[in-house]
C-alpha cells in the first residue's frame, strides 16, 4: 500500500503537472522542430538536428515581410482598440445616457457572432464602399473585433473603482488632468493592460477576418496557411519559438520586478 | 500649528440650497461655523447633511446661495482650489499608493518638493510611523481611518470636513477614535465640520450641533442645549428619548404655565415652551426619562409639594446595570419611559405596581402640538 499512499499525497501535484504538460506539449513540438533539417519541403518528420533555420530566420521569401506587417497591424490595432475601448468603458460606467443599455449589449456582438459570417459581411461592406482592400481594411476590421474584448476587460475594472477616489484626488488639489493621470489611469491600468495584451494576441494571429479583407496583402498567419499547402519551412517554427520565448521572458521579468519591489518594502 | 484668529476659518453658508430635478436635497439654509470650532451636522440618512458638506468641499455646486470661507467667496471654486480637505466615508485611500504617498498626495499636487519630513511628522501624529511603506489594504479599519485624517490634515486646511468618518468602525474602536479626533482637533485648532447620523457621536465630539431633517436645519445649539431644550418633536426624539404628553394651556402663573393633562395639572416654565401659549391652546409637554422619579403609590404623601405628578402602573421593567428602565402606562399617556439610577432600589417597583411619577417642573419643556409626535423616533427614521 505504500505506493497508493504516496500517490494519494501527490495527486494534486501530479494532476497539475499533467495539465501543464498537455498545455505545453504543442510548444515543445514547435521548438524541437525548429531545429529539424527536413528532407522534403514538409517539416512533419524528425530527421536530424540543425541550426540552419535559426541562423537564417528570414531565409524564406516574403515570410519576414508578412511577419513585420502582422506586427505592425497588431500594434496599431492594439493602440486603436485600447484607446477607443477604454473611453467607451468609462462612458458606459460613468454616464447615464439614452441607449446606454443598447450600446452595452451591441458592443458584445462582435464577440458573439461567428467570425466567418462577420468576415464575409465586412468584405461586402468594404466592396460596396469601394474601399481598397489591404493594410487599412485589415486594421479597421481588427480594431473592430478587439474593441469588445478591451471593453469587457476595462469595464470590469472601472465598475469596481470607487468614484470617491477621484473626488478625494480633486479634494487634495489635483486638477482634472492630474486626477486622471495620478488616480484614474493607474487604478484602471491592470484592466487596460489586460485588454491591450488580448488585442495584440487576437490581432496577431487572426486568420479568418484577415483572409477575407486583405486583398493581395499577406499577413503572417496567411503566409503560414499558404505555405502549408506547398510545404512548411522550418523558419515558421523559429518565429513561433521566438514569440513564445519573448512572452515567457516578459512574464518572468515582470514577476522578478514585483518580487523585488515587495522585498524592498518589507 | 494654531492658526491666528483672523476668522479665515469661518464657514458661512447663506441661502444655500441644492435641488436635483424636482427633488430638493437641501432647502435654502444659513449657517455660520466659527473658526476653530468642532461643528456637527446631525441627521438621519437623506436629510441633506452630506450634500451640505459636499457643497462646502466644492464637490457639489449649490443651486442657490453662497459659500464663504472667512471673507473669500468660494461658491464657484472647484474643490482643488479650496483650502478645505475632506475625510471621506470609507476613507477613499488611493489603493495603488502606499501610506506615505497617500499622505504626501496633497503636498505633491501643490508642487512642494521636500515632503519627507512633513509626512513623517504627520504619520507620527496619528501613530502610524511604522506603516509608511504599506499599502492601504494591509492596514486595519482604524489605521486606514487615521491615514485618511493625516492625508487631509497635512495640507493645513482652513476647514476639515468629515463625512461619517467613523461609520465603518466597530463600536469600541469608534469610541476610541471619537476621543482621538477630538484630541487632534484641539491640538491643531482647525475648524472641523463633522457629518454623522449618530447622535451620541455628535454630542460627544462637537461644540455645536445642527440637527437636520428633510433638507432643513431643525435646531442649532450646544449638545446640552439641544438635549435640555429641544424646540421640535424631531429634535426631542432624535436626540435621546423624550416623553411627550398632550396637554392644554389652562392659566398663567407668573413665569409658569399651568397645563391640564388628563385630570391633573402640570407646570411648565413659559420660557421653555416653543409653542404659542394662549389659554386653551394645545401643547406637547416633554420630559426626559432620567429626570423623572418613581414613588410607589403607597408613599405618595412623601413627595414634596411643587413637583409635577402623574399616576400610572408599571408595565415593564428592565434592569441594565447602572439603571433600571421602566415603561409606565398612565391615564394621560401610554408607555412613558422612566430611567432610575440603581442607588436605592425599591423592591415594590415591579410590573403591575401602582406608582406616582414626579419631577421638577424646571425640567419640563413645551412643544407645538401641531407637529407629528413621533417625528425622529427610531421607528419613524427607519421607515
Amino acid at each position: 500500500m505504500p505506493f497508493v499512499n504516496w500517490l494519494k499525497r501527490r495527486l494534486v501535484v501530479i494532476a497539475g503537472l499533467l495539465t501543464l504538460a498537455y498545455l505545453l506539449l504543442p510548444n515543445v513540438v514547435v521548438t524541437v522542430f525548429s531545429f529539424n533539417k527536413p528532407k522534403g519541403r514538409f517539416n512533419y518528420e524528425w530527421q536530424r538536428f540543425s541550426t540552419d533555420a535559426w541562423k537564417d530566420p528570414c531565409g524564406v521569401a516574403d515570410m519576414c515581410g508578412s511577419l513585420s506587417l502582422s506586427l505592425q497591424i497588431a500594434l496599431w490595432a492594439t493602440v486603436g482598440a485600447t484607446v477607443l475601448g477604454t473611453m467607451i468603458s468609462f462612458a458606459l460606467v460613468r454616464y447615464r445616457f439614452r441607449a446606454r443599455g443598447a450600446v452595452n449589449s451591441l458592443i458584445f456582438l462582435p464577440m458573439a457572432m461567428p467570425e466567418v459570417v462577420m468576415a464575409a459581411s465586412l468584405l461586402t461592406l468594404f466592396l460596396n464602399m469601394g474601399a481598397q482592400l489591404g493594410f487599412w481594411t485589415i486594421l479597421i476590421a481588427h480594431i473592430m473585433f478587439c474593441l469588445s474584448f478591451v471593453v469587457t476587460a476595462v469595464k470590469a475594472r472601472v465598475m469596481s473603482m470607487d468614484p470617491r477616489l477621484e473626488e478625494a484626488a480633486r479634494d487634495l488639489y489635483a486638477g482634472p488632468v492630474q486626477t486622471f493621470l495620478r488616480v484614474t489611469l493607474p487604478i484602471a491600468a491592470p484592466g487596460i493592460a489586460a485588454g491591450a495584451l488580448l488585442s495584440f494576441a487576437l490581432s496577431f494571429d487572426d486568420f479568418i477576418i484577415t483572409n477575407f479583407n486583405a486583398g493581395s496583402t499577406v499577413t503572417f498567419p496567411m503566409f503560414v496557411w499558404g505555405s502549408a499547402q506547398r510545404g512548411t519551412p522550418v523558419q515558421i517554427n523559429v518565429i513561433g519559438t521566438a514569440m513564445f520565448l519573448v512572452a515567457v521572458l516578459l512574464v518572468l521579468s515582470s514577476m522578478v520586478i514585483t518580487h523585488r519591489r515587495n522585498k524592498q518594502k518589507a | 500649528m494654531k492658526t491666528t484668529p483672523d476668522n479665515s476659518g469661518d464657514v458661512r453658508l447663506s441661502g444655500i440650497s441644492k435641488t436635483y430635478g424636482s427633488f430638493t436635497a437641501v432647502h435654502p439654509l444659513d449657517l455660520t461655523v466659527p473658526e476653530g470650532s468642532f461643528f456637527a451636522l446631525l441627521g438621519a440618512s437623506g436629510c441633506g447633511k452630506t450634500t451640505t458638506l459636499r457643497m462646502i468641499a466644492g464637490l457639489e455646486e449649490p443651486t442657490t446661495g453662497t459659500v464663504r470661507l472667512g471673507d473669500q467667496d468660494v461658491t464657484h471654486l472647484p474643490p482643488y482650489k479650496r483650502p478645505v480637505n475632506t475625510v471621506f466615508q470609507s476613507y477613499a485611500l488611493f489603493p495603488h499608493l502606499d501610506i506615505f504617498e497617500n499622505v504626501a498626495f496633497g503636498l505633491r499636487r501643490r508642487g512642494i518638493k521636500s515632503v519627507k519630513k512633513q509626512v513623517e511628522e504627520m504619520l507620527e501624529l496619528v501613530q502610524l510611523g511604522e506603516q509608511a511603506r504599506k499599502k492601504p489594504h494591509q492596514l486595519s479599519g482604524g489605521q486606514q481611518q487615521r491615514v485618511a485624517v493625516a492625508r487631509a490634515l497635512i495640507n493645513h486646511p482652513k476647514v476639515l470636513l468629515l463625512d461619517e468618518p467613523l461609520g465603518a468602525l466597530d463600536l469600541k474602536l469608534r469610541r476610541q477614535m471619537q476621543l482621538e479626533l477630538k484630541r487632534i482637533q484641539t491640538e491643531v485648532g482647525i475648524t472641523f465640520v463633522h457629518v454623522t447620523h449618530d447622535q451620541e457621536e455628535a454630542m460627544t465630539m462637537a461644540d455645536t450641533v445642527a440637527v437636520m431633517n428633510g433638507g432643513r436645519v431643525e435646531q442649532l445649539g450646544s449638545p446640552a442645549d439641544l438635549y435640555e431644550n429641544p424646540q421640535s418633536t424631531f429634535v426631542a426624539n432624535f436626540l435621546g428619548t423624550s416623553n411627550l404628553i398632550e396637554a392644554e394651556v389652562d392659566t398663567k402663573n407668573g413665569d409658569d404655565l399651568v397645563l391640564k393633562a388628563g385630570g391633573g395639572k402640570l407646570v411648565l416654565p413659559e420660557a421653555r415652551c416653543s409653542a404659542p401659549t394662549t389659554a386653551g391652546g394645545k401643547v406637547l409637554v416633554g420630559i426626559r426619562p432620567e429626570k423623572i422619579s418613581l414613588t410607589h403609590a403607597d408613599d405618595a404623601g412623601e413627595i414634596p409639594a411643587g413637583r409635577n405628578r402623574l399616576t400610572g402602573k408599571i408595565a415593564d421593567a428592565s434592569f441594565i446595570g447602572v439603571s433600571t428602565q421602566y415603561v409606565i402606562d398612565s391615564p394621560v399617556c401610554d408607555e412613558l419611559a422612566v430611567y432610575v439610577q440603581n442607588v436605592e432600589r425599591d423592591g415594590r417597583l415591579v410590573p403591575g405596581a401602582d406608582v406616582v411619577l414626579h419631577w421638577n417642573p424646571a425640567h419640563t419643556f413645551g412643544l407645538d402640538a401641531a407637529q407629528d409626535i413621533d417625528a425622529g423616533t427610531e421607528e419613524e427614521v427607519a421607515a
